[in-house]
């Protein structure tokens, strides 16, 4: 159980800075998920945060001692890799108990705490195999094994579930926020480019961009009120619908030819960019419509239906929509949920 | 279209086969054939002998002597020049100042040809005025006057060393090219669970070095069967035959003797010991293959 602070830190790699004075809070057995497309810099900020990289400046502490300069293996942490990592020459229980080898614990210690480790994952029949012998999702659990055997104060994830397809990514997310429960208290810092990963096990998100942190706060914090059109087109999807628009001295907002008065106070006056959900509209009865639009392309999900219009604007409603391409709908905006944000 | 493309397919290959079939398979079944008969090379007589040739082998103590000879020098020419590489590779992997340098320094022995290298040893063995001897003589303070490549006991090993420093820098290079295959995220593992460099070199690295050791070993055993130029020009197999090995004593018999069959027979069981160590490659190759595929 240890609290993770990052205190303005800084990395360059020659002339290049690719995290930029990020400080960042990590509380004692918090699921925190570094979330950012691809090179933005979280996996870069995991390997300082684990040591495997050297900060070219700014403090990191674990459990409140300062091990900027410290090596890797005395940060009391744990490391779970995209590729998984797993050495080919070693079977899963040499792999599982490496770290412990290295330390010259006993061999029957090794193996009373391989075994332990390996039926909390469900592997102990797997103990005998070699990796290559194993599907991806048996090996990311052997690599969640290794990790786990160290008994860590803090685990790192970076991008674990990418290599995986997508029912098995969706059966090793559960996994992975089962263990969070169980482990009870072990801080975890989690590195994704999906945001739904990142919304499904996430206590806190941090979203970055350009090696700087936009926004850090609860999946429905940012989902709910992003701080800005990165945040907003981020997460979420489909991506938040962004428009021209402006909002007038009384607060009503225009875009798209329509005027709105938002049930909330804005404060923001003149030009803006208006994002609006696809879930914050529903289609219209006889009279209501706030807007009408042309349909450009039906996405029927099964539970839900996507409707792409040629405003651009993408709308997801619950029924099935018996429109085709080339209708006009009308549209009814949810009020309570317009986001307004600078041009 | 396939009827067109299997013609051009055959004229392509012909030549190449042809050439395979004249330089290759003709003279290995010449070999085959001599071996039976008392052939000595320029005779258009010759007779059938049976298996006189290989009966004879048993009671040649010469034989016997090139075979130890060829086992210690087959061992050498293997075990130095692949731990001296792998030594070198790992010293030079590492991001040292004049690396490039020192890598090209060491992989440019493999570049000179055998007679060439086998010349500049005999240079440096030289016992009068031998950069070797002059070195020793230097560093004990009086002269030094050994004759390595004339004394029984140091010619071989001598062969041995000048053969290591050229095969060297192939290992090295088939070492270096291993360690940038391995996986950086594997090395990062060793870091975070605190393994120690040695630790590191022995658990992790070397264990995944095992496709290229495969690899360097299967070249040393080929080389080392053919090493034959560079024990020719330093010394054709003395003194008293204390350097001959079976390439050696099979050249001896066959092109000094004039005896071409039973030289045939020696190459036959030179061939054959060549064949169940290249079949034991590939079959260490398969089982690596099913582990790091």
């Amino acid at each position: 159980m240890a609290r993770v602070t990052l205190e303005n830190i800084r990395k360059s790699f020659g002339t290049i800075e690719v995290i930029r004075d990020v400080s960042l809070d990590i509380d004692r057995g918090e699921f925190m998920v570094l979330v950012g497309p691809s090179g933005c810099g979280k996996s870069t900020m995991l390997r300082l945060i684990s040591g495997l990289e050297d900060v070219s400046d700014g403090t990191i502490m674990i459990g409140g001692r300062d091990v900027t300069r410290v090596a890797p293996s005395r940060r009391r942490l744990a490391m779970v890799f995209q590729s998984y990592a797993l050495f080919p020459h070693l079977d899963v229980a040499g792999n599982i108990g490496f770290g412990l080898s290295l330390a010259r614990t006993p061999a029957g210690e090794i193996e009373r705490r391989v075994r332990d480790v390996a039926e909390r994952l469900s592997i102990a029949d797997l103990l005998t195999r070699m990796p290559r012998q194993l599907s991806g999702g048996e090996r990311q659990r052997v690599a969640i094994g290794r990790a786990i055997i160290r008994d860590p104060e803090v685990f790192l994830f970076d991008e674990p579930l990418s290599n995986l397809d997508a029912a098995l990514r969706v059966r090793m997310r559960l996994e992975i926020a089962r263990l969070h429960k169980a482990l009870d208290g072990v801080t975890m810092i989690y590195v994704t480019h999906d945001q739904t990963e990142a919304m499904t096990l996430a206590d806190r998100i941090a979203v970055i961009n350009q090696g700087r942190i936009e926004q850090v706060g609860t999946p429905m914090e940012l989902y709910h009120h992003p701080a800005n059109t990165f945040v907003a087109g981020f997460i979420g999807a489909p991506a938040m619908n962004f428009l021209d628009g402006a909002v007038d001295d009384s607060g009503a907002v225009t875009f798209a030819g329509v005027t709105i008065m938002p049930s909330q106070p804005v404060s923001r006056r003149g030009r803006a960019t208006i994002g609006l959900r696809p879930e914050s509209f529903r289609l219209a009865g006889t009279g209501e419509a706030d807007l009408v639009a042309r349909l450009d392309h039906v996405e029927p999900l099964g539970a839900e239906t996507l409707l792409h219009f040629d405003t651009p604007l993408t709308v997801r409603v619950n029924d099935v929509v018996p429109a085709v391409e080339g209708d006009t709908l009308g549209l009814v905006v949810d009020r309570t949920r317009i986001h307004i944000f600078p041009p | 279209m396939e009827r067109e493309n299997r013609f051009w397919r055959v004229v392509l290959l012909f030549l190449p086969l042809s050439v395979f079939a004249v330089f290759v398979v003709w003279p290995l079944f010449s070999s085959f054939w001599y071996s039976f008969t008392d052939w000595n090379g320029f005779n258009p007589d010759y007779a059938f002998v049976g298996l006189d040739n290989y009966a004879r082998i048993w009671t040649d103590r010469l034989f016997y002597g090139a075979i130890i000879n060829t086992a210690m020098w087959m061992v050498a020419a293997i075990v130095l020049p692949t731990l001296l590489g792998l030594a070198l590779a790992l010293l030079l992997d590492r991001q040292i100042r004049g690396a490039r340098i020192f890598k090209t320094i060491f992989y440019l022995p493999i570049c000179l040809s055998a007679i060439v290298v086998g010349q500049i040893w005999t240079w440096i063995y030289q016992p009068d005025w031998g950069l070797l001897n002059a070195i020793i003589s230097f560093v004990a303070g009086e002269p030094f006057t050994h004759a390595w490549l004339a004394r029984p006991g140091s010619a071989l090993w001598s062969v041995i060393v000048a053969w290591s420093w050229q095969q060297t820098g192939l290992s090295m290079v088939i070492y270096l090219a291993g360690l940038t295959a391995i996986p950086s995220d594997l090395l990062e593992v060793c870091d975070i669970e605190g393994a120690t460099p040695w630790q590191r070199i022995r658990r992790v690295v070397v264990p995944l070095l095992i496709p290229s050791t495969i690899v360097v070993i299967a070249l040393s055993v080929i080389n080392s069967l053919k090493g034959f130029d560079i024990l020719y020009i330093m010394t054709g197999g003395g003194p008293f035959h204390s350097s001959d090995t079976l390439a050696m004593h099979m050249y001896n018999e066959s092109f000094k003797k004039y005896l071409m069959g039973y030289g045939s027979a020696i190459s036959v069981v030179l061939f054959l010991i060549a064949l169940v160590i290249i079949g034991f490659y590939f079959r260490q190759l398969k089982r690596i293959d099913e582990i790091y595929g």
